[in-house]
């Protein structure tokens, strides 16, 4: 099996700006990998060019060896760092949008899960806060059996308790094969999920390390991250 | 993917115009209806009613020309564009959905303005004769026509239907075009859209002060105004703006795909 996710010499520029400098990494299959990184060091940038949001400047990425493109979209989930919910639009009809669009969404797991967050399916998304609007966005994105799952900053807007169901229904949602990478300056709250972690400073990756090799070294994920980042 | 493409587009757009189209039907009977009433004398609510129509009649075309520019930029390339640039569907399907439904609601916004001009005159036009006036000139120009009618009135809704395509695919393309600048995205494509107007109206002078004018000199040497002449000169100008339009219309639908697939850099 080929790696879920690659990067050769990976290049993104906005003007004179260098939002991801020569970046090359794999990710392996069946691991959840900590996307880890200061404000504005290009992680959202490089979660967008996976995604075929943005376009590499130079280098190439490539998902199941595949570039991004239609094929990619089958098999990534991607959480956004932003909301995308059209405002008048009801969750059961978001869930529509999704039924229709991706083979892979599972309805019964999504409706389970708002159940389950106390969130009203026939409710406007227009009503909603911003935090419920994320719990939505992750709901869906999570209902999806996906190869790769990308999550952009899935705890940053929501309380200590939700942030716990949310990372619970990330580890028992997604199946041993799949690969989840969530970006997140959070590291704390998430570090005891992770398999692997990646360190990215000024668009660069300083560390790509499975979390049992930092452990052994008698670090913890978030002691290294305050060491490396030490302003 | 298009079907549902539709079926979306259908519904983010309908939710505006469909409330419109009614408050225009509406206004246009309460006008009737006032008229009606009022008789001869007092005016005054019969114009505030006629004056309300209008006001939503300008405003629906208006909105028909909004609605269109925000689903493309809204939907594509704000924050909406992460949801719909991750679905698995080729980017020519998007723009041809947004293309077919914005042609959809413009001519249905022209049917509603008729539908609305018979709820108001439907008695001039039923009542008191008018119809059988009306389709007594259809008649007639169907005789002068000839054998043509049918053909005229192809080249007719084809013309419009390519001259709708192109008005809307020209501003998909500066939108596109602007969305390739880093920053001040609105004004690089208002620069866009006045590049793209000027190089069509260059175009279309090239193309019709070079060839057609020696066309146009043939048609009036050989049968001078008589009424074949006319026809076969309106069938020639026909062809060739449905032709221009349609060549153009390629070209920006090209340039829009080119960037939304190739160069797409959501902020």
């Amino acid at each position: 099996m080929n790696a879920i996710l690659e990067c050769k010499g990976l290049t993104k520029s906005f003007g004179s700006k260098k939002a991801l400098s020569d970046v090359n990494l794999t990710i392996e299959r069946g691991q959840i990998v900590g996307l880890l990184g200061p404000n504005g060091s290009g992680k959202t940038t490089l979660i967008k060019l996976a995604n075929a949001l943005l376009t590499p400047t130079s280098g190439e990425i490539r998902i199941a060896g595949m570039k991004p493109g239609i094929d990619t979209k089958k098999i990534v989930s991607y959480l956004p760092e932003r909301n995308y919910l059209n405002d008048w639009m009801r969750v059961h009809d978001i869930i529509g949008l999704f039924r229709d669009f991706y083979v892979d969404f599972k309805p019964e797991k999504a409706y389970d899960m708002l159940k389950r967050l106390n969130i009203n399916a026939g409710d406007k998304l227009k009503t909603m806060s911003k935090g419920t609007k994320e719990k939505v966005q992750l709901i869906l994105v999570m209902s999806r059996e996906a190869e790769l799952y990308l999550l952009d900053e899935p705890i940053g807007g929501v309380d200590p308790a939700a942030r716990d169901y949310i990372l619970e229904t990330i580890i028992s949602n997604y199946n041993p094969n799949a690969t989840v990478i969530i970006s997140t300056h959070l590291i704390a709250d998430v570090e005891k999920v992770l398999d692997h972690a990646i360190f990215i400073r000024d668009g660069q990756v300083v560390l790509s390390s499975s979390v049992d090799a930092i452990r052994e070294q008698g670090k913890s994920v978030d002691g290294l991250f305050r060491e490396v980042f030490r302003c | 993917m298009l079907g549902k493409l539709l079926k979306y587009e259908l519904k983010a757009t309908g939710r505006t115009l469909l409330p419109i189209y009614a408050a225009l039907l509406i206004s246009a009977a309460v006008t009737k209806f006032i008229s009606l009433f009022s008789g001869s004398g007092d005016n005054i609510p019969t114009f505030i009613s006629a004056f309300l129509y209008i006001l939503i009649l300008v405003g629906m075309f208006v909105m028909t020309f909004v609605v269109m520019i925000q689903r493309f930029n809204r939907n594509l390339l704000s924050d909406e564009g992460y949801l719909m640039f991750t679905l698995p569907v080729e980017t020519w399907k998007h723009i041809v959905s947004k293309l077919l439904i914005a042609i959809f609601w413009n001519v249905a916004s022209f049917v509603v303005t008729f539908a609305s001009i018979i709820v108001m005159t439907y008695d001039e036009i039923f009542v008191e004769g008018l119809w059988p006036q009306i389709a007594r000139g259809l008649t007639e120009l169907a005789l002068v026509l000839g054998p043509d009618s049918c053909l005229v009135i192809l080249e007719i809704i084809l013309g419009s239907i390519a001259c709708m395509v192109f008005g809307t695919l020209i501003i998909y393309a500066s939108i596109a075009l602007g969305h390739l600048s880093n920053r001040h995205r609105t004004m690089a494509s208002l620069g866009a859209f006045l590049g793209l107007t000027a190089f069509a109206q260059i175009l279309f002078a090239c193309l019709t002060l070079i060839p057609n004018v020696r066309v146009l000199q043939h048609y009036m040497d050989t049968l001078q105004e008589s009424l074949q002449t006319s026809i076969a000169l309106f069938h020639y100008v026909m062809w060739f703006t449905i032709g221009f339009f349609a060549f153009l219309s390629v070209g920006y639908f090209l340039i829009t795909n080119h960037i939304l697939s190739k160069r797409l850099n959501l902020e």
